[in-house]
C-alpha cells in the first residue's frame, strides 16, 4: 500500500481523496494556491504546501512545484483528482520519472484516450460501436466529402477538444466552410492543436456512461451506468443519476459488456469511465475519461464501493477485492451540482464570500463539499461549491429526498443552482425519466419565453 | 487581485511582520504592492491594517501613504517549492549588503532558482536554514533598505 499521497487538486475532490487516504491509513499532503490558503482541504491534510498564486497556470498546473512538494514531503504517490492535471499524460510520466506512483492509468493509455480520433479508432478496432464519421480531415474539402457520405447534420470536432471548445454543429452544406474555419481556429487557440474530425450528429441522444475498475493483474469489472443527460447548454453536467432510468435492459447489458471489452482491449488500469450516446436502440461510444469523475458518488451509493479507495489500492498493486458477480446495485441515487452560478443569467459564475452555508443531512443524503460559512469563493476556479447526493430504494424516493435536501440547503453570499435544481426535480418530464441532452436547453428556452 | 485575495495575503504577511518585529513591511508582487504597518502603541489604529495597495483601483479605505523618509523592510520570499541552499559566505542577521547580490537558491527538481537581495540594505532577518524545504511565498530574508 502507498504510504503517503500528494493530492494534486483542490475543492471537494481534494477532500474526498483525503478521506479515502485517511480511511486506508495513508498520510496526505495537500497543495494550495494563495487564494485557497483558508480552504478545508488544506486543514484536513496531514501536511500542505503553497505551490503558487491564485491563477491555475501558476499553482494547480505548476508541475515543477507540485512534484517538488511531493518529493520534499516524502510522498510515494500522487492522486490527480479530476480536471487540472488528471488527464495530462506528461504529468503522469514526470511523476513516474521521479519515483512517484501516479494514481491513474498508464501515460500511454491517457494519451491514446485523450486524443479523441485515436480513441475512436481503437474502440472501433475492439468492436465497440462508434458514431459514423472520419479520422482526421486535413481540409474543408475532405470534411465535405465525409459529410456527403454520412449525411447531415454533422458535428465538427477537435481531436484535442473538450468542454464544447473546437466543436460546431453543421446542419447544411453551405454552413460547412465557416464552421470548419471557426472550430479549427478555436481548437488552435484553446489546445494548440487544430486537427479536426467529423462525426454524425445524433439528435437529442441520452448521455449514458459506464464506470469501470481495472487492476494491474487483468481484473476488470464494471459498476453499472450513470445517466448524465441533464446538461447545461454549455454541455456541462448538472444532474446525474444511477442507474439510468427507463433504459431498455438489453441496451443496459450491452453497454456494460462493451465497456468491459473496451477496457480490456486498450489495456486500461485503475478507474475509468466510458461515455456513450444512446439513441433509440443504438449506442455509440463517445469518449473514455481516464480519471475519477465528478459524479462518481451516485455509483458508490448504489454499489457500496468506495471508488477512490479502489483507485489507491489498484495503484498500490493490489488485486480487485471483488468479481463482477459480487457487484449488485441497490436502489437509486441522484446527484445535484451546487454551483456558484446564476441560472437566470446563462449560468454566469459568481465569486465572493459565503455569508451563510447550511447543508442538508438526514437519511439518504450525502454532501461532498469544501465550503463553509465565511469561506471565500475565489474567482480563479471551477464554480462548483458542493455535490448533494440522495439515495433511496426507488428513483421516486431518491427524488423526494433530493427535493427535501435542497429545501434544507441555505447558501447566501453568491447566487447558486440550488433553487433551480429544486424546480427541475418537480418537472413532470424529468420525473418520468429517460430525457435526452436537449431537455435542459429546451426547458430553459421555454422558461425564457414565458 | 480582488480585495478578498489582498486581504488574505495581508493576513499572511501580518504574521511575518510580527515575527520579524518590523514596524512596516512592503511586498510587491507583479503590479500589486501591499504595505503593512504596526499600530502606534496607543492603539489608535487597528493592530495591523493594510496601509496602501498600489496598482489596484480598489485601495483600502482610509489608507495612508508611507512617509518616504522612513526606512522600510523588504521581505524576500520563495517563488518556488524546493530546498533552500544558502550561498557562501552565508548572510546572517545584521549583515550589510552594498548592492544586489545572490543570497541563496531554491532547488526545485535539480534546477537552481536564484534568490537575490534586489539591491543593498541591512539584513534584519534570515528565516531559513541550509537545506530547509520551503513553499511558494515563504519568507526567506528581510532586508531593511
Amino acid at each position: 500500500m502507498l504510504k503517503k499521497v500528494l493530492i494534486a487538486n483542490r475543492g471537494e475532490i481534494a477532500l474526498r481523496i483525503n478521506r479515502a487516504c485517511h480511511e486506508l491509513g495513508v498520510a496526505t499532503v495537500a497543495i494550495f494556491s494563495d487564494a485557497d490558503r483558508m480552504s478545508l482541504h488544506v486543514r484536513h491534510a496531514d501536511e500542505a504546501f503553497c505551490v503558487g498564486p491564485g491563477p491555475v497556470v501558476r499553482s494547480y498546473l505548476n508541475v515543477p512545484n507540485i512534484i517538488s512538494a511531493a518529493l520534499i514531503s516524502g510522498c510515494d504517490g500522487i492522486h490527480p483528482g479530476y480536471g487540472f492535471l488528471a488527464e495530462n499524460a506528461r504529468f503522469a510520466e514526470i511523476a513516474a520519472d521521479h519515483g512517484l506512483t501516479f494514481i491513474g492509468p498508464k501515460p500511454s493509455v491517457i494519451n491514446a484516450m485523450g486524443d479523441k480520433a485515436t480513441a475512436k479508432r481503437l474502440m472501433r478496432e475492439a468492436g465497440v460501436p462508434t458514431t459514423p464519421g472520419s479520422d482526421i480531415v486535413a481540409s474543408v474539402d475532405e470534411a465535405r466529402a465525409v459529410c456527403e457520405q454520412i449525411g447531415y447534420p454533422v458535428l465538427l470536432k477537435a481531436t484535442a477538444g473538450g468542454g464544447g471548445k473546437g466543436m460546431r454543429a453543421v446542419t447544411a452544406p453551405e454552413e460547412l466552410a465557416t464552421a470548419f474555419a471557426t472550430a479549427q481556429a478555436e481548437a488552435e487557440a484553446s489546445f494548440k492543436d487544430g486537427r479536426m474530425y467529423v462525426e454524425k450528429l445524433i439528435v437529442n441522444p441520452r448521455h449514458v456512461e459506464v464506470q469501470v475498475l481495472a487492476d494491474e493483474h487483468g481484473g476488470v469489472v464494471h459498476l453499472g451506468e450513470r445517466d448524465c443527460s441533464v446538461q447545461k447548454p454549455s454541455h456541462q453536467k448538472l444532474i446525474e443519476e444511477a442507474p439510468a432510468p427507463e433504459l431498455d435492459e438489453a441496451i443496459r447489458a450491452r453497454l456494460h459488456d462493451v465497456a468491459v471489452t473496451a477496457t480490456r482491449a486498450v489495456g486500461y488500469t485503475n478507474a475509468g469511465t466510458l461515455e456513450f450516446l444512446v439513441s433509440g436502440d443504438d449506442v455509440y461510444f463517445m469518449e473514455m475519461n481516464t480519471r475519477i469523475q465528478v459524479e462518481h458518488p451516485v455509483t458508490e451509493l448504489i454499489y457500496g464501493v468506495d471508488l477512490v479507495k479502489e483507485q489507491i489500492r489498484i495503484a498500490s498493486g493490489e488485486h480487485l477485492g471483488f468479481m463482477q458477480e459480487d457487484l449488485h446495485p441497490h436502489g437509486h441515487a441522484i446527484e445535484v451540482r451546487v454551483n456558484a452560478e446564476d441560472p437566470n443569467n446563462n449560468f454566469a459564475p459568481a465569486a465572493g464570500t459565503l455569508s451563510t452555508v447550511v447543508f442538508a443531512g438526514g437519511p439518504g443524503i450525502r454532501v461532498d463539499t469544501h465550503v463553509y460559512g465565511g469561506a471565500i469563493v475565489p474567482p480563479f476556479y471551477d464554480s462548483m461549491l458542493a455535490k448533494i447526493i440522495a439515495v433511496g430504494r426507488t428513483r421516486e424516493s431518491a427524488i423526494v429526498r433530493m427535493e427535501r435536501a435542497l429545501s434544507e440547503t441555505r447558501i447566501e453570499g453568491v447566487k447558486t443552482t440550488v433553487d433551480f435544481c429544486r424546480e427541475l426535480m418537480e418537472d413532470p418530464e424529468f420525473r418520468a425519466g429517460g430525457i435526452g441532452v436537449g431537455w435542459l436547453p429546451a426547458f430553459l428556452a421555454r422558461r425564457d419565453a414565458a | 487581485m480582488t480585495e478578498d485575495v489582498i486581504a488574505s495575503r495581508a493576513r499572511a504577511l501580518a504574521g511575518a511582520l510580527a515575527e520579524a518585529g518590523f514596524a512596516r513591511l512592503r511586498v510587491r508582487e507583479g503590479d500589486t504592492e501591499i504595505e503593512l504597518r504596526r499600530a502606534p502603541r496607543n492603539g489608535a489604529h487597528p493592530a495591523l491594517a493594510p496601509a496602501s495597495v498600489a496598482g489596484d483601483s480598489a485601495a483600502v479605505p482610509g489608507a495612508e501613504r508611507a512617509e518616504p523618509a522612513e526606512r522600510r523592510a523588504d521581505l524576500i520570499s520563495s517563488e518556488v517549492v524546493g530546498v533552500v541552499r544558502l550561498l557562501r559566505p552565508p548572510v546572517s542577521e545584521g549583515s550589510d549588503l552594498d548592492g544586489d547580490r545572490e543570497l541563496a537558491y531554491v532547488e526545485t527538481l535539480g534546477i537552481r532558482n536564484p534568490v537575490r537581495s534586489r539591491g543593498g540594505g541591512h539584513v534584519t532577518a534570515v528565516f531559513v536554514t541550509e537545506g530547509q524545504p520551503v513553499e511558494y511565498g515563504q519568507p526567506l530574508f528581510a532586508i531593511e533598505r
